[in-house]
């Protein structure tokens, strides 16, 4: 009887807690608010325990460290960013009550988001709410103001990437007939996005697309989805994966003797720890970047590599840092010119044009009608199994492509 | 005046009252009118994690149904709740009232309950589980290939519920409409526990055998079963879908199934009132982690990271113990509680 005595008493407690929790919420320090430094909150909605947390945590970093950045600036107009960083895990339930704590209760006035699943759930929240959201989603139906007026993101989207890197692949191919292509996808929604507009613009450009495979994000072998495609032999292979996965497409590969095939890879396909996965087999593989990596020579890395004491930082870290440059601007733009409000912000934001976040990544614009920040991708390879710059390669904003 | 030391019956039908007191019956009433003025009391945040537990007491109650009363186990109910979202939500972008598109949500997912239902005359058990997980896995494949009629991986994008030229696009209005529909479901699943085909399935719950022995048809009841939980499944849906606005793939995976599952086990199987218990405490765990973990960050600062970190562990955690201390649930709780303050202090 006594574990069911503990068992009572911790249900008690959880209650008490609960209505404790429920009646701290509300607080709000009105004389404060007419003071100069009253800050402007901002809330983080990232992904720190769920399935996309490795990636969540350096991206999570890079908005600290830009907040950081921001503020030792003078913050806005004298104002400081107050960034609440929390954990979705993915889940959308849980963002979503995350997010009307952070816009009822706590009144933000922007959110740095993460993950689809939860980005996409808020759109129609935030244009309710009139509270804009920079998420690290690259789905390319986010760019569309039509559909989601309040999201933003600071890099192409993965169609405008996977169509960015097929034409710079058509541009150097050099033989005198179409060069193959094939993709690996897992069958995800994150796969799936870019994949018909990637289709449609390989067509376009001359390619000869001769099959595709599936590979699970969670796969631990993909031998025998490769062996059928090394029947085919591509020329150029898209892996529109997580780091993980391309490792493991990259080891098979390799396992195989699918040597003369080049691998491309999407943003979240490859960073700095492709090659520690995959050791030998990454060198030679491409992917599509937004941002510039640790140590490369741009101004915006020596103010990373002061705030982080030159430790080095992942790409995710990079644009994490770009998305709160992008939203300070925003924030700036809006305080020149009246009240700092979710509105305001998503005005300012669409009058940048070619905004240049001190070199970190692709120039930055957008548009009432057009969110899509830009049309450029960096184009890296792995060389000796450090991500090296190839190129950025920038295509037209044409008009026919908005959200797809 | 002396009042009666117990409750007595002198008929089956006064005995299978949903309310059987008149205290029972004024504290119900309390409960209402607390429940209809809370939301003027409580904050808008407050006020939509109260919307996402009256969802997950229709998802919870659906789900009781089945596996509770009727002791058929699913793994698919986090697909069922998929399919009545997006039936839903087709018919709202159609024009369809959103009334009737709630009733199509939930018929339309009863059929395909019932279509993933027939194993289950074979099936038991583990078995079942398996059948039922297939269900989930087929028909997340068709969510993220459905072509137009799912939005494949852009998924939907939906407006607020419309009931005659009344748009509830606030969580105040929605907590109402939301409110409405759990009371709903949870009367209902009360009356259908008192009919025939209740008894039904608590007798083809606790030993099938002896149910078919008795003239219990069994593929029938449990077909019936699976119908109206996934009816109900639907209609949790449907409401899912316009309370969010948008639906995608990700949101109905097999984790919304074990979360629905971990509901009614931690709240009590077969019981409604559990299915209540169960649908807070989940929709509330996480919350009260995050606002503990964010307690704590003030005094050690980063700590909530770890801690955030942490509840998964602590959501497993939870449900080992309660498997070991509590198998009957939190609504076996509330009775003994009740016990007590009843027979206070003479206790024993």
């Amino acid at each position: 009887m006594r574990v069911g005595k503990i068992i009572t008493a911790v249900c008690i407690m959880l209650v008490a807690g609960l209505m404790l929790f429920g009646c701290g919420g509300e607080e709000e320090k009105s004389a404060e608010t007419q003071k100069a430094t009253t800050p402007i909150k901002v809330g983080g909605l990232i992904d720190l325990s769920g399935p996309t947390s490795s990636v969540g945590r350096p991206y999570a970093e890079g908005l600290k460290a830009g907040v950081l950045y921001v503020n030792e600036q003078g913050g806005i107009e004298g104002h400081p960013i107050k960034f609440d960083l929390q954990d979705t895990a993915y889940n959308v339930q849980q963002g979503l009550s995350l997010y009307k704590k952070m816009v009822n209760s706590d009144h933000v006035v922007c959110i740095q988001g993460f993950g689809s699943a939860v980005t996409e759930a808020l759109i129609r929240s935030l244009a309710k709410d009139k509270i804009p959201d920079l998420s690290a989603s690259y789905s390319a139906h986010l760019t569309d103001p039509k559909k989601a007026p309040y999201n933003f993101f600071i890099a192409a989207d993965y169609s405008t990437q996977l169509r960015a890197a097929l034409k710079y692949f058509y541009s150097s191919w050099k033989k005198d007939r179409a060069p193959k292509l094939a993709f690996i996808y897992p069958d995800h929604p994150y796969g799936l996005a870019p994949l018909a507009g990637g289709k449609a613009f390989a067509k376009e450009l001359g390619f000869d697309i001769v099959g595709e495979a599936n590979v699970s994000l969670k796969a631990i072998d993909a031998t025998t989805e490769l062996l059928s495609l090394k029947e085919l032999a591509p020329d150029f292979c898209w892996i529109g994966g997580t780091t993980p996965s391309t490792s493991v497409i990259l080891k098979s590969a390799k396992n195989i003797g699918m040597t003369d095939t080049v691998f491309f890879s999407n943003i979240w396909g490859s960073d700095e720890n492709l090659p520690k996965l995959a050791g030998e087999d990454a060198n030679g593989a491409y992917s599509n970047q937004s941002a510039a990596i640790y140590g490369q020579d741009v101004p915006g890395m020596k103010v990373i590599e002061k705030l982080t004491n030159n430790v080095p930082q992942m790409t995710h870290f990079t644009r994490g840092f770009v998305s709160i440059l992008v939203m300070a601007e925003g924030m700036k733009r809006a305080a020149a010119n009246g009240p700092v409000t979710g509105e305001t912000i998503k005005t300012s934001l669409e009058t940048l044009r070619g905004f240049n976040p001190m070199g970190l990544s692709p120039l930055i614009s957008y548009f009432p009608d057009d969110h899509r920040p830009n049309m450029a991708v960096f184009i890296y390879v792995i060389k000796d199994g450090k991500l090296t710059f190839v190129k950025e390669e920038i295509l037209a904003r044409r008009a026919e492509w908005l959200g797809h | 005046m002396q009042g009666k030391c117990g409750l007595f019956f002198t008929s089956y039908k006064d005995e299978a009252q949903i309310f059987q007191s008149g205290f029972q019956k004024i504290m119900i009433g309390l409960l209402i009118l607390v429940l209809c003025a809370a939301p003027f009391l409580l904050n808008v945040y407050m006020t939509s994690v109260m919307n996402l537990i009256f969802i997950a007491v229709v998802g919870a109650v659906a789900l009781n149904l089945l596996t509770g009363i009727c002791g058929q186990i699913s793994l698919g109910h986090g697909a069922f709740i998929g399919v009545g979202a997006y039936v839903a939500g087709q018919c709202t972008l159609h024009g369809v009232p959103f009334p009737i598109a709630i009733l199509a949500a939930g018929l339309i997912t009863a059929m395909v309950g019932m279509v993933f239902g027939v194993p289950s005359l074979r099936l038991k058990g583990i078995y079942l589980a398996i059948a039922t997980l297939a269900a989930q896995l087929v028909l997340e494949y068709v969510f993220l290939h459905g072509g137009a009629m799912t939005g494949g991986s852009n998924g939907l994008l939906l407006e607020p519920p419309m009931i005659l030229g009344f748009s509830f696009d606030t969580e105040l209005r929605m907590y109402f409409l939301l409110f409405f529909f759990a009371a709903a479901a949870l009367l209902m699943v009360s009356n259908i526990m008192r009919t025939k085909y209740g008894r039904a399935f608590v007798s083809i719950r606790d030993f099938y055998l002896s149910a078919e022995i008795v003239g219990v048809n069994l593929f029938w009841y449990k077909l019936v079963a699976f119908g109206v939980s996934s009816f109900l499944a639907g209609v949790a849906g449907g409401l899912w879908a316009h309370y969010t606005g948008y639906i995608s793939a990700e949101q109905f995976n097999i984790a919304l199934s074990i979360s629905y599952r971990a509901m009614i086990i931690i709240g009590g199987m077969g019981s409604v009132l559990g299915s209540v218990f169960g649908a807070i405490f989940i929709v509330l765990l996480p919350e009260v982690l995050n606002a503990v973990a964010n307690g704590l960050g003030m005094f050690f600062p980063d700590i909530s990271h770890y801690i955030v970190a942490l509840r998964e562990g602590v959501f497993g955690m939870v449900l080992i113990l309660f498997l070991i201390f509590e198998p009957e649930g939190l609504a076996h709780r509330w009775r003994l509680i009740k016990a007590y303050w009843k027979l206070y202090p003479f206790a024993h």
